[in-house]
């Protein structure tokens, strides 16, 4: 830098200082501005049923997180036919005749918990399959099983929703599934099919998808040309739509890729490392205009914190959740970075996701899936705020993939997936009370054989 | 196993250098320590000596929130130590002059965490381990920002016959002869035995005994006739004879060797194990019985359905709290295992231990795969859930100090902060269980080893 010749010099680089810093980093929202505005309005994707018979229930608890909302000390949650029907502190919330009191005391009650990122809706880990180097003609949806072991225990771990998408054993796993974990059906439990597209963009496809090459460049093209055929075809579609041209002919597969590029569902996308979130970035979000979630974004990805900020791409991390960094001897703790952003090591300071562009993730079974709790526990331990993670255990999870009209939050309408806990939830020595799902509950804890 | 020839010869040169070290550091052959005693604690300096005793090194800890590691707990209270020992823990202490204060005040001392199951962090991979120690591996330090300053590194067998070669180390930072607290501190075995191998068993028992009783009558027999043959012990029963004098523990394995594919914390069909290992866990009492002490049961999956059988024997258990097993739907209440497993043994009156989850990541090190709450970087992660599953939150530690200390034998060392023991300390940020809680301060034979402000790891990271 030259000397500072003159006071005029010295003024000008303090503005343009200032210019630079804005007054408050711009806040998270996930990008995706074709995505329709109700449920109604989507054409591929499937929604699951909403409304089904539960009964009345008040469910009173010494402390209420609603998340979207102000804690509630000795608060009440109404809930009866699937929904929240009132929320508020006990005093001020009447309860309706003939609906259940639950009292656990000093407890508290959260709403149940989203997983970004599973592969445990089937008994054994049969979710890599892989015929081709990208296999957009899979799917997750015939695996559903509710009362496989995972998603039993899930429950007692406080988890309600989970996105359940194939494995990483190719760069295209196939279609993931949102679904509730209890339900008396697959078909009840729906939430939404699909949930994502699971995209493996590096860091584990290298083992089977070798007919492209092994590394990041052949990859990559595997991806694009699938994606490609998918973008050609919804292109056709809309111009259909429009008025221009004939009717494509129908093709299951590319009718779901068709679904992503309207943004009815983005891609969940296995991406770690610096480089490959780079790619991931520019590639899926930038060059195709996708809908795009960075799932179990871990190692040093977080030094793209605020590209994925300005992109609206948003984060979800574990199992990882630190990353030792050999130039420095540090154990860096992923969420805190990728939310708070800062000096990461080689780079400029840079902005962070915030409160609202984080979510955590099991990758179970790797992690068992009623460890999720634990993840994020594991994430403050290494610097992320303690209330954030409680944010990204639901709300900002529900964001991310689009079904946060439906759950997240403790809000009159939406789903009654409530959890109840013996303390702060992501403290391992804390055990679930109850869990609700669709207002039924489905899971008590027997003390004597606890399920976890 | 056969090695690649230059791995061989690089092996065969180990074991030379290894020699050679050793015969002419030490003056004895490589064998010489092994299965021995562990060296006595060094003598009080007698008054009638000339030497005037060198002057102790003092530290005191005043003012923190003291976990002794027995379950009880003293506010405010003064840990003083001497040297490489606790001198004394209490109210109201008076602190020798010179000695050096750590203020521990708003802030949790405890005894160092014991991990029952470990590797890396400093220990060798091999016996003698006194030989084979790295005092300044990074682990180490990893190790006591977790709070661990021992742990048992090597193998444990699990066949018909009494083997394993293992030591309790401590991660004493910088020095080599505070690192290996006791060589073959642990024999394995396999629960089922063959009725033929059981027979062996206890033929062999026998004849230790009649050995170990006519070494005692031997110095009378030697006075009344001075060409008295001094009896031998049998031939290959030296590990047995250790487990019979309680110079090593005896780790008795349900599930027999292997174990299978565990990727998964629990569920899923591939590897799982039989609903119930009742069947096993009563073999390993009757071996208990039959040394005539408690043994170590390691991961029984019934432990929970016969907790008052295994405490009648005075055995003890260590488990993983996670990992759990599906129960048969027929019999619920004596397959599986659960997460109330820990708490109702220790209910019963059986010490348990905790370690951590063995899968496909993380597993009994800390290493740096960074799968955090899977692994010995977070060895309360461990005991918290136990106390999910309802052991009570006030003894909960002892699953990582003294009774994990008892499990290795080593109790009367480390494992709580009580006078004459090992001067093995942490100072914490906060509860020892709570999952954000940081070590500040390890302190290790008396020595400061690990100061989270001073070193890189995690000293960043803002509280």
């Amino acid at each position: 830098m030259p000397p500072l010749r003159s006071p005029l010099f010295a003024l000008v680089l303090a503005a343009a200082a200032a210019a630079q810093e804005p007054a408050e980093p711009p806040r998270f929202e996930v990008w995706h501005p074709r995505r329709p505005a109700t449920e109604a309005e989507h054409q591929v994707a499937k929604w699951g049923p909403r409304g089904l018979p539960s009964p009345g229930y008040v469910f009173r608890a010494a402390r209420v997180l609603p998340i979207t909302a102000p804690p509630i000390d000795d608060g009440v949650v109404v809930t009866r036919n699937g929904v929240i029907e009132a929320i508020g502190r006990a005093a001020d919330v009447a309860v309706p005749a003939g609906y259940e009191q639950v009292d656990c005391g000093a407890a508290i009650l959260m709403p149940g918990l989203v997983e970004l990122h599973c592969h445990i809706a089937s008994e054994t880990f049969d979710l890599n399959d892989t015929v081709h180097p990208t296999n957009p003609e899979f799917r997750t949806l015939d695996l559903i099983g509710m009362e496989h072991d995972q998603i039993r225990t899930a429950r007692a771990g406080g988890i309600t929703t989970a996105l359940y998408i194939p494995g990483s054993g190719s760069n295209m796993g196939g279609f993931g599934t949102l679904t509730k974990t209890w339900g008396k059906s697959p078909e009840e439990a729906l939430v939404r099919f699909p949930g994502s597209l699971k995209i493996a963009q590096a860091g584990n496809p290298e083992r089977e998808a070798g007919d492209l090459g092994t590394d990041m460049m052949g990859m990559s093209e595997g991806i694009r040309m699938t994606l490609l055929d998918g973008k050609r075809y919804w292109e056709r579609h809309e111009a259909w739509q429009a008025g221009r041209g004939e009717k494509p002919e129908p093709d299951p597969t590319l009718e779901l890729l068709r679904g992503l590029f309207r943004h009815e569902y983005p891609v969940s996308v296995h991406t770690q490392i610096y480089q490959v979130v780079l790619q991931t970035l520019q590639q899926l979000r930038q060059e195709l205009g996708l809908w795009t979630v960075v799932v179990h974004g871990t190692f040093d990805g977080y030094r793209l914190s605020e590209d994925l900020l300005r992109a609206g791409v948003p984060v979800a991390g574990g199992p990882r959740q630190y990353h030792f960094d050999r130039a420095t001897g540090r154990f860096e703790g992923l969420l805190g970075n990728w939310s708070r952003g800062g000096q990461h090591g080689w780079r400029a300071p840079v902005l962070g996701l915030g409160s609202d562009g984080v979510g955590v993730n099991t990758d179970s079974p790797v992690v068992p899936q009623e460890q999720l709790p634990l993840q994020a526990a594991m994430a403050v331990r290494l610097g992320w705020q303690h209330e954030w993670a409680l944010r990204g255990l639901t709300i900002n999870a529900a964001r991310f993939v689009g079904i946060d009209q439906r759950v997240g939050s403790l809000e009159v309408g939406k789903d009654a997936d409530l959890v109840l806990w013996s303390g702060d939830p992501i403290d391992p020595r804390s055990y679930v009370h109850v869990t609700v799902v669709n207002g039924t509950i489905c899971y008590r804890r027997n003390p004597n054989r606890p399920e976890f | 196993m056969t090695f690649p020839i230059h791995h061989r010869a690089l092996l065969a040169a180990g074991i030379l250098l290894t020699l050679a070290v050793d015969a002419t550091a030490q003056g004895r052959g490589r064998r010489g320590q092994r299965g021995e005693r562990p060296p006595a604690p060094p003598a009080e300096a007698k008054p009638e000596d000339s030497k005037p005793a060198k002057p102790k090194v003092y530290v005191a800890i005043t003012g923190g929130d003291v976990h002794l590691g027995t379950g009880q707990r003293l506010t405010g209270a003064t840990v003083l130590l001497a040297d490489d020992k606790i001198e004394a823990v209490g109210h109201n202490l008076t602190v020798p002059e010179g000695a050096t204060v750590i203020d521990a005040k708003g802030k949790v001392v405890s005894p160092g965490f014991v991990c029952v199951l470990g590797n890396g962090m400093g220990a060798g991979r091999s016996a003698p381990y006194a030989d084979a120690v790295n005092p300044y591996d990074p682990e180490i330090k990893q190790g006591l920002a977790a709070g661990i300053t021992a742990f048992l590194a090597g193998s444990v067998g699990s066949s018909a016959q009494l083997t394993g070669s293992n030591a309790v180390i401590k991660l004493a930072w910088g020095d080599a002869k505070g690192m290996v607290l006791k060589e073959d501190a642990v024999v394995g075995l396999a629960a089922e035995l063959s009725l033929g191998d059981r027979d062996k068993l206890t033929e062999a028992v026998q004849k230790a005994r009649e050995y170990l009783q006519a070494l005692e009558q031997f110095p009378k027999q030697k006075a009344a006739d001075p060409n008295a043959k001094e009896p031998t012990a049998p031939p290959g029963s030296e590990k047995l004879l250790a487990v019979l004098r309680g110079d090593a523990m005896l780790w008795i394995n349900p599930a027999g060797g292997g174990g299978g594919f565990a990727m998964f914390g629990g569920g899923g069909r591939r590897g799982a194990p039989r609903a119930d290992d009742i069947d096993a866990i009563r073999q390993a009492l009757a071996t208990a019985k039959l040394f005539g002490r408690g043994v170590v049961l390691q991961k029984p999956t019934s432990g929970w359905v016969i907790p008052d059988e295994i405490a009648a024997t005075g055995s003890m258990v260590f488990l993983s709290p996670r990992d759990r097993r599906p129960a048969d739907p027929a019999n619920p209440d004596r397959t599986g295992s659960n997460l109330a497993q820990a708490a109702i043994l220790a209910q019963a009156g059986v010490p348990v231990a905790v370690t951590c989850p063995v899968g496909m990541f993380g597993g009994a090190g800390v290493g740096i795969g960074g799968i955090l709450g899977q692994d010995l970087n977070t060895p309360q992660v461990d005991a918290a859930y136990a106390v999910r599953g309802g052991l009570d939150g006030r003894k909960a530690l002892r699953t990582l100090t003294l009774d994990a200390a008892r499990l290795l034998g080593v109790d009367r060392r480390i494992g709580s902060l009580e006078a004459g023991k090992d001067a093995d300390v942490l100072i914490l940020d906060g509860d020892p269980l709570h999952y954000a809680t940081f070590v500040t301060m390890a302190l290790v034979n008396g020595k400061v080893v690990y100061e989270r402000a001073k070193e890189p790891l995690y000293s960043h990271i803002p509280r």
